[in-house]
């Protein structure tokens, strides 16, 4: 076998000393040095204070705590000290917690995570290689290691960890690309270092962290209604360990958004094989961000398959998940996280909308007011006189960034190519709208007769007869591809069949039903109630 | 061949889906399902996807011998699953472009200038066991799901011209009667008719509110 697959965590140690020398705060070791005093003397007390607690906490296993230092505290002094500048280096705190290794590690991935969300300019090209190698100590802790490693971490936390790890992955990808900007120096780096960030490396950790938590046979254990005891046989002895199995989950879903980003929709949804995810009792639902992604994802899968039914099923069902708990459930005590997740929201929208124009049926009132409402009434007219520029638009908006998985070409001169893959993906979904462009129109006119004769209408249209017939195939060739099972037949608000020479036209009435509504105003209800029981 | 899409769905799971050293078994598997007719998705994905990873491994021919396989999957979206990993700088060669072209056709039920265009570039489709075929199949499925009646010439045109004992073949094959110029197909007026659609509780929907009613 290809040594490749092996490069994930074993190169990070001759990786550092080729970037060792190469880089550095100002190449000049007393500056450096001065630097580092400079840095620890300014470490507040608070800090200290609170990174000894939060040490302690892991160490002790004290999941409430750890939760409590991780998602209020770390955000608390982050608008207090480090609002625009880092979090000191792991070197400056490390007195604090006795070179306790595990907890710098932790620290780390914490700090470089702080920097990409919040510092202006983005992070160095060292500091993105750091974290890299940061990454590969903490995955190489928790799968070389011979029996599971006495480790537990909130779920939010390590959902977290995958989600960063993949964005950071995906951010390399496109900061590679952009060379316009970039110093010789820069990129004689990266291109002596096409180890670091690489895409196998990436799909290599998730793939491993898949394999040891024995994920996929658990939940397929789990989907075949066995009981607790034999799923935690099929486990083994990684598997049952919270950690492990988490981080399992956490990279399918990871692996879902990473094939995704390539392009390949297909692989994306096969990740999923054993996750039903309109079960909404499984694991993942104690991680909103996780199920948002989840579902955001998938229904960009369907969307690109042209299985529009679906896509909106799926989105609708998020969507509405959103609308209902987001001042309860859904509220996160870092702004950042909330306006991730106020974005995804929109884009969402964005992509309902392309959907609920390639394959029209009925949405949910409320959710296409709220639709029409952030796409803006413009932009939604324009979307249904079949206008390309508008679906251009909105597909560039509600897209995840896509990536190339190789880098570019660094003798090509000073190009930014990172916008190409998109590019591409839009291209594709864009001839879509080209095959669909007449049909706004034709269905329009259907809807005015019961029976016509295809010669007429065609003249109508200013089609010939034949150019006519096409498009008339190609409503129906549409329109039966995009549903999903043979249940929705009749969800469409025009049909019609061609009898000879004729068309018979039928159209459908909904009656507005009030079930929707209330079963969604009792959730509404439940959300709030539970979140003031938790307030007590 | 049975065994070796067995071995290769074994190849294909897990890391080593990402090896490019499955490309020595994986070309050669797309061109026996040119030549024996058969086709496999998953497969030809992965080809596509060492192609993207390693661009130095891209073959012209292998990647248009997928393209016509996923042509003859219509009216499953096979094609543009493809072409979602087929670099954008490819879409400018003139034999991918010329594919690209001939699925635009068919995705608009253009068929009568789709059989045009075909003849025009015969060596497109030379050695493909079953194209034409596989094509009409899926125009076959596209007149169902459309037609109640359908005149003979019609369907003739629409198949690319046939024989009249050929028509009669795929008449026959799917079921279809004639009298004299007209063919019956189905019949739509069953099941495409004017309706109003009465709000109706699936058990789901109920499902989760009783569900937190139990819990509380």
């Amino acid at each position: 076998m290809a040594s490749y697959t092996e490069e994930a965590y074993v190169e990070y140690e001759d990786g550092l000393q080729v970037s060792g020398d190469t880089m550095g705060h100002t190449g000049d070791p007393t500056l450096d040095l001065e630097f580092e005093r400079h840095r620890q003397v300014n470490v507040p007390d608070a800090v200290q204070n609170y990174l000894q607690y939060f040490q302690k906490a892991l160490n002790d296993q004290n999941m409430y705590e750890l939760e409590s230092y991780y998602e209020n505290g770390w955000n608390q002094l982050t608008e207090r000290y480090y609002a625009t500048e880092a979090w000191p280096e792991a070197e400056s705190i490390s007195p604090f917690v006795g070179n306790d290794a595990l907890f710098l590690i932790l620290y780390k991935e914490l700090h470089y995570r702080h920097i990409y969300a919040r510092i202006q300019n983005g992070p160095s090209q060292e500091q993105r290689f750091k974290s890299y190698y940061n990454y590969c100590d903490l995955f190489n802790y928790i799968l070389n290691a011979d029996g599971p490693v006495m480790l537990d971490l909130p779920n939010q936390w390590l959902w977290d960890i995958i989600d960063e790890f993949i964005y950071q992955f995906q951010a390399f990808t496109q900061y590679r690309c952009k060379l316009s900007k970039k110093s010789e120096n820069e990129i004689e780096i990266l291109r002596s270092n096409p180890k670091i960030w690489n895409i196998h490396s990436v799909l290599n950790v998730l793939h491993s962290l898949v394999d040891k938590s024995k994920i996929n046979e658990q939940l397929e254990a789990y989907n075949n209604g066995m009981d607790q005891e034999s799923i935690v046989r099929v486990a083994g002895i990684f598997g049952h360990h919270s950690l492990y199995k988490m981080l399992g989950y956490f990279s399918l879903i990871g692996l879902l958004r990473l094939h995704s980003l390539l392009g390949d929709y297909h692989q994306a949804l096969s990740s999923l094989e054993n996750i039903n995810i309109t079960k909404r009792s499984t694991v993942y639902s104690q991680v909103p961000e996780c199920q948002i992604t989840t579902y955001y994802y998938v229904g960009f899968a369907y969307m690109m398959m042209r299985k529009y039914q679906l896509a909106i099923d799926t989105f609708s069902s998020i969507l509405t998940y959103i609308q209902r708990t987001k001042s309860t459930t859904l509220q996160r005590s870092s702004q950042y996280k909330m306006d991730m997740i106020n974005k995804q929201t929109d884009q969402m929208f964005n992509l309902l909308a392309l959907c609920a124009n390639l394959y029209p049926v009925r949405i949910d009132e409320s959710l296409a007011q709220s639709m029409r409402e952030k796409v803006g009434a413009d932009k939604w007219q324009r979307m249904q006189k079949g206008d390309k520029s508008a679906f251009e638009e909105s597909f560039s908006f509600g897209c995840p960034k896509f990536l190339s998985p190789v880098a570019p070409n660094f003798d090509a001169g000073p190009l930014n190519s990172h916008k190409e893959p998109m590019i591409h993906q839009c291209k594709v979904f864009l001839e879509e709208v080209e095959q669909q462009a007449q049909l706004p129109t034709i269905r329009s006119f259907l809807k005015l007769y019961s029976t016509m004769p295809v010669e007429k209408l065609a003249v109508f249209l200013d089609m010939d007869v034949d150019e006519f017939t096409a498009q008339l195939l190609c409503i129906k060739h549409k329109m039966k591809n995009a549903r999903s099972g043979k249940d929705q037949e009749g969800q469409l608000e025009v049909d019609f069949y061609i009898d000879g020479d004729m068309v018979h036209i039928a159209d459908t009435k909904i009656e507005r039903g009030y079930a929707d509504y209330f079963i969604k105003q009792i959730h509404k209800f439940e959300e709030l109630n539970l979140h003031i029981k938790q307030l007590k | 061949m049975a065994d070796v899409a067995t071995a290769i769905k074994v190849m294909l799971k897990g890391i080593d889906r990402y090896n490019p050293e499955n490309l020595s078994v994986l070309e050669p598997f797309v061109k026996s399902q040119v030549k024996e007719n058969f086709c496999d998705l998953s497969a030809n994905l992965a080809v596509l996807k060492l192609y993207q990873f390693n661009p130095s491994y891209f073959q012209e021919e292998i990647v248009c011998d997928i393209l016509l396989k996923a042509l003859e999957a219509l009216p499953s979206p096979d094609f543009s699953l493809c072409e979602c990993l087929v670099d954008q700088y490819h879409h400018e060669n003139p034999q991918i472009g010329r594919l690209i072209f001939l699925n635009h056709l068919l995705q608009t039920c253009d068929f009568r200038l789709f059989w045009r265009e075909l003849k025009a570039t015969p060596e497109l489709i030379e050695g493909v066991t079953g194209f034409e075929d596989a094509i009409r199949k899926y125009i076959c499925q596209t007149v169902s799901n459309s037609y109640q009646h359908i005149k003979a010439e019609t369907l003739q045109a629409l198949l690319g011209d046939l024989e009249d004992k050929d028509l009669d073949a795929w008449i026959e094959k799917n079921g279809w009667t004639r009298t004299d110029d007209l063919i019956f197909v189905t019949n739509q007026e069953e099941i495409i008719k004017s309706r109003n659609i009465v709000d109706k509780v699936n058990f789901d929907k109920v499902q989760s509110v009783m569900i937190s009613g139990l819990h509380s």
